[in-house]
């Protein structure tokens, strides 16, 4: 019996929110792992009750500054569900052609200054750009691209105001778009470079057999609609999810930990949205994958940034498309009515599914709200991964196992702000 | 000389709105209320000659201190200058100069925060402090 270690990080870089980690090690054998998050709850569920159904779009967009167009677009799609209204037309393309902007955003983010500098061997991405100026130039252009798209439709980057039940409070005009095209022809080509650069760097020889998890529509690669879908059968329209996933607490996060009622846990996020809807990506997205190497499903998820560049690709490819087909619609919005009735909603925010559910009452007050964020659905398969990743790499200084193991949380691009209701590491080597 | 003033805080969290503060008070050149402090700074400063940016402090000195600092100089006091963010306004300078993207004159005020509580209450030493900040900007 080897003597036992610990491991501790207690304070997580490079992820949004504070959330830690622990280990403790006897030789090989794991005797305790907790992705902790420490952030404190939120409450967001609760005070959102008695409020008006219309103001849950500007609410929910307060959860996070990275993806709020996903809290926007998760609760405008419950109301919407819950009043029997689809959206469609030009409408329907601009709460997508602003999904894409926020993709754009998160994805530049975490590629360039949250992720790389993992591959790379730095600590920030700062430190980064003394080496790998241009990549750095490149991300923070990307990023500015995805934002210039979210205030253009928003009316601001971060927590949009624009956003209403039903549609927009005003919508563009065909110029306004036009003018985007000179710089998004630019990020596509940007993109293309990104997913070729990534591609090279080195991954670690690591496998997991996942259930993924992601919305699935029958026209294009779901963003803003679809049905629940996964790739052991799962197909289901979104008000079931009630049925098919269940929330619990576990004393260590003040996070909920989601899971399949048949059976543990999942992944939710690009790997889960490239294996089951890859068919679907544009025609530049499709090749930059295959350039990449990579083949229908991807399973290593410390590629999860080929999957992330791919889908930069597909973003601002499909933000062309949709900006040259777009006339303006008749009008901003439809008028949209829920009251007395439960809706449910759901959109791929850039970590994944984020689910949200509410009833209302004939007033119009919402008596119950549930929302459930990515991170917190993919906290049982990150401890999984770090759990299957320490076997036969214990041997590893506490530096570098340490390293590796914060590297392998950020694969999944954790919002720990959104999760709480999370990151520190902590090893414990016996 | 194109002159941008940036403030930065959360004004629901006490203290921590000096910088917007004094930004909502400036009159002599355009000024900008940021809630981030973040990667988006180097954006919004690019274009300006000389930037100047208010954000409040911790460094245990006593509530309502002015700091002075000059980036250009030396890089910003690490632990100073705290943001939740993905990066804050010291790193975020620090980026910019290896960017080379740096105005040609920068400066960074911190006003010492007496306390970050949630609320929007401002200490009276904090509130003194705002207001001679400001002056300073406007006098300058």
């Amino acid at each position: 019996m080897g003597s036992e270690r610990e491991i501790a990080v207690d304070y997580l870089a490079r992820v949004e929110g504070e959330g830690a980690m622990y280990l403790r090690l006897r030789g090989d054998e794991v005797l305790d792992l907790k992705f902790k998050i420490f952030e404190p709850p939120r409450f967001f569920e609760a005070f959102l009750r008695g409020r008006k159904f219309w103001e849950v779009p500007d609410i929910t967009a307060r959860i996070c500054g990275i993806c709020p167009i996903a809290y926007q677009t998760s609760s405008c799609n419950a109301m919407e569900h819950a009043a029997g209204v689809d959206l469609d037309g030009q409408l329907r393309a601009l709460r997508r052609l602003i999904y894409c902007g926020e993709w754009i955003e998160s994805h530049g983010l975490h590629i360039f200054f949250l992720h790389a500098p993992d591959f790379l061997g730095y600590q920030s991405a700062i430190d980064m750009a003394g080496d790998h100026l241009e990549q750095v130039q490149t991300g923070l252009r990307l990023k500015k691209m995805g934002n210039t798209l979210m205030t253009l439709l928003g009316g601001r980057e971060i927590h949009p105001v624009n956003i209403r039940v039903g549609g927009f409070y005003r919508v563009p005009t065909k110029a306004a778009l036009q003018d985007l095209v000179p710089e998004l022809e630019w990020a596509l080509g940007a993109a293309i470079d990104t997913t070729r650069w990534v591609a090279g760097l080195d991954f670690p020889e690591f496998e997991r057999d996942y259930e993924f998890v992601a919305l699935r529509h029958p026209d294009e690669y779901a963003i803003a609609s679809g049905r629940i879908a996964s790739n052991r059968g799962l197909d289901i329209a979104v008000e079931e999810w009630p049925e098919h996933f269940e929330e619990s607490h576990v004393e260590w996060s003040n996070a909920l930990h989601a899971r399949l009622k048949t059976g543990g846990s999942y992944h939710v996020g690009p790997m889960a949205r490239y294996s089951l809807n890859s068919e679907q990506l544009t025609p530049a997205a499709r090749r930059a994958a295959a350039d990449a190497g990579l083949g229908a499903q991807c399973t290593n998820p410390f590629q999860s940034i080929i999957v992330r560049a791919v889908e930069l690709v597909f973003a601002c490819e499909e933000t062309l498309r949709l900006i040259g087909q777009y006339e303006p619609p008749p009008a901003p919005y439809v008028e949209v009515a829920p009251e007395g009735n439960t809706g449910h909603g759901a959109s791929e925010a850039p970590r994944g599914i984020l689910y949200h559910r509410y009833s209302v009452d004939d007033d119009g007050l919402i008596t119950d709200a549930q929302i459930v964020p990515p991170t917190s659905q993919n906290q049982l398969s990150i401890e999984e991964d770090l759990r299957s990743y320490v076997v036969g790499r214990a041997h590893l200084p506490d530096d570098d196992l340490q390293w590796q193991l914060e590297q392998a949380i950020r694969n999944y691009d954790p919002c720990i702000s959104c999760a709480t209701h999370f990151l520190d590491l902590t090893v414990d080597r016996e | 000389m194109k002159r941008l003033v940036i403030g930065l805080g959360n004004p629901f969290r006490g203290d921590d709105a000096a910088g917007l503060e004094v930004a909502g008070r400036v009159r002599s050149s355009p000024a900008i209320q940021n809630m981030t402090g973040s990667y988006e700074l180097i954006d919004l400063w690019s274009g300006s000659d000389e930037v100047i940016i208010v954000d409040a402090t911790h460094s245990n000195s006593p509530a309502g201190t002015i700091h002075r600092f000059d980036p250009r100089r030396r890089p910003l006091p690490a632990g100073t200058f705290a943001s939740t963010h993905a990066i804050g306004v010291a790193e975020t300078i620090e980026l910019a100069r290896r960017l080379d993207r740096l105005p040609d004159q920068l400066s960074v005020y911190g006003i010492e925060a007496g306390s970050f509580a949630r609320g929007t209450d401002i200490s009276p030493a904090v509130a003194h402090a705002i207001e001679l900040v400001a002056e300073e900007i406007d006098d300058a």
